[in-house]
């Protein structure tokens, strides 16, 4: 097994290999779903503000129809 | 007859859809893309024996040929998706092209990153100036042109436009580049490397080849998918489908 | 030319950029400046002898010319969409890829013509062989429009975007990599005596698709990017 690992004198450049392509898809990966989640936490925040302009005073004439 | 396929794809191009659509499949495809990912390389790394001539280096091959194909696979759906979008001004195909540019220049980089530690060991040198190299880098640049382009305008939309209509110059410009190189190396005469013997290859290595291929091209569609999923919940923000969304299941499921 | 034809307006059009620039004689300097700079810079780097500097003379001019080209296709189009004489020309009832034409032809004799003059003198301070000379400047009359219309396809792309000199040199570099392969080949095949026409030949190629598809690519581009 540990010579399987080494791959004869070239295991540095086999590891490394297999270590970038990880890595960078690995990035690839999880920088859509942290961009997802920041995009869905920064529309909550919009819609609460909305919420808050239009809850505590009185009720906005302009927009009770909508 | 067969009427239910166009009248699919019609419905595909709807935002909610397709967003409910790439939730459904990207799961079962990044799972599907690891699961073989993880054969494929125990194949290539471990079960296939070592070639008679470069010994275990060439085992980088599974990793780099699957992942220059898809730098170009890629950069074709994206030309393909782009023209979609420039004719047809489907929304939808013009995030599809916008988003797959990360993904293929991520690939394109761990094609030219792969080829240099392959060469390293095998040649002497991690760079040279052949066609297929200076290709690769000329394709990773227009990548990063189109996300420049696409992310210096204001307006999403004009910016995916004017993007997509780069892609299309790009597409014409590649083959143009690579003839004009293969000439250059001609009356240069420096290094003339050659990458691939004319080897016939044995069905121990070529299982995880094309294992390998299946897995980064499912791969693609998990990843892309994603990022049109985060691309439509920020330019779509307005609409109603996104805000039941968001009341319906707080946002996370679906 | 009865007012209001095409060609009329085109001459019009040329006529009154050329004017223009006329108008602001310092700016036609820049790029020449910019050169001739670039140009004294690289002895100093690379120590004084004429049998190195001779070598690399005809890449070095090329690669000076594509930047100081470069530098001044950032304000092709800025100007006019500015003032808003961009939307008229969009308007116009002539072509508009004409009409864009005639704009880069108008750049390419204000920017590239300055510099394909002086190109003899870098070359000179840089020791290429005299009989290269000719072949230098016969390739860079036919590779710079080449870059203006490439260029002007990519500036027309960025005109409605936030500005960003570096964004367009990303993009330019894909696209003018053959051109300065076969520009710098040609030269390179002189200086060793060899035949220099193939080259010359593929950039003539070039230069006649890209005068026909640029204009039209460039006026499809401005379309896209202006419209709002």
């Amino acid at each position: 097994m540990n010579a399987s690992l080494a791959m004869g004198a070239y295991g540095f450049y086999v590891w490394s290999s297999v270590a970038v392509f990880f890595i960078v898809l690995l990035i690839d990966t999880l920088a859509p779903l942290a961009r997802r989640r920041r995009n869905l936490r920064e529309l909550r925040a919009r819609i609460a503000r909305q919420e808050n302009r239009r809850r505590p005073g009185t009720p906005p004439s302009n927009e009770s129809n909508a | 007859m067969a009427n239910w396929v166009p009248l699919w794809l019609h419905r595909l191009g709807s935002p909610p859809v397709f967003y409910r659509f790439a939730g459904a499949v990207r799961p079962w495809a990044l799972g599907l893309a690891i699961v073989l990912a993880g054969v494929a390389l125990y194949g290539g790394l471990f079960v296939a024996p070592a070639d008679y001539q470069q010994g275990d280096a060439y085992r980088i091959i599974f990793l780099h040929v699957p992942s220059a194909w898809m730098s170009l696979f890629i950069y074709g759906a994206m030309a393909v998706a782009a023209f979609v979008g420039l004719v047809w001004r489907i929304k939808i195909a013009e995030v599809v092209a916008m988003e797959s540019a990360p993904v293929g220049a991520a690939f394109t980089f761990i094609t030219l990153v792969t080829g240099s530690l392959w060469g390293k060991p095998m040649w002497g040198t991690w760079w040279t100036w052949d066609a297929r190299l200076t290709s690769e880098l000329v394709l990773l640049f227009i990548y990063l042109g189109v996300i420049g382009l696409y992310h210096s305008f204001e307006d999403r939309r004009q910016g995916a436009r004017a993007a997509s209509f780069l892609v299309l110059v790009g597409a014409v410009n590649v083959p143009i580049v690579h003839f004009s190189v293969n000439w250059w190396n001609t009356l240069h005469q420096g290094s003339t490397v050659r990458l691939l013997g004319p080897s016939h290859i044995e069905t121990s290595m070529l299982w995880p080849l094309l294992t390998m291929m299946a897995a980064t091209k499912l791969y693609y569609v998990a990843s892309l998918f994603a990022r049109v999923r985060a691309d439509l919940i920020a330019s779509e923000g307005g609409k109603g489908w996104v805000r039941e969304l968001l009341a319906g299941r707080d946002g996370d499921a679906a | 030319m009865t007012p209001g034809s095409t060609s009329a307006a085109c001459a019009a059009l040329l006529r009154r950029d050329l004017t223009l620039a006329w108008r602001r004689r310092g700016d036609i300097a820049m790029p020449v400046l910019y050169a001739l700079i670039v140009a004294t810079l690289f002895p100093f780097a690379l120590g004084p002898e004429p049998a190195l500097l001779a070598r690399i003379a005809g890449g070095v001019v090329f690669v000076t010319v594509l930047l100081a080209v470069l530098l001044s296709l950032d304000n092709l189009f800025r100007a006019d969409i500015e003032d808003g004489s961009m939307e008229q020309l969009m308007l116009a009832p002539q072509p508009l890829a004409l009409l864009v034409g005639m704009k880069i032809l108008a750049h390419w004799i204000t920017s590239s013509l300055p510099l394909i003059v002086v190109a003899p003198l870098l070359a000179g301070m840089l020791k290429l062989p005299a009989p290269a000379t000719p072949v230098l400047v016969f390739a860079l009359v036919l590779a710079t429009p080449l870059l203006s219309l490439l260029g002007a396809v990519l500036v027309a792309l960025t005109a409605g975007s936030r500005r960003s000199g570096m964004l367009l040199a990303l993009m330019l570099l894909p696209l003018c990599v053959p051109v300065v392969i076969f520009a710098a080949g040609a030269v390179a095949a002189a200086q060793e005596g060899l035949p220099w026409i193939a080259p010359i030949a593929w950039l003539g190629a070039g230069l006649a698709m890209a005068v026909v598809l640029a204009p039209l690519a460039c006026a499809a581009a401005l379309r896209i990017a202006m419209d709002t």
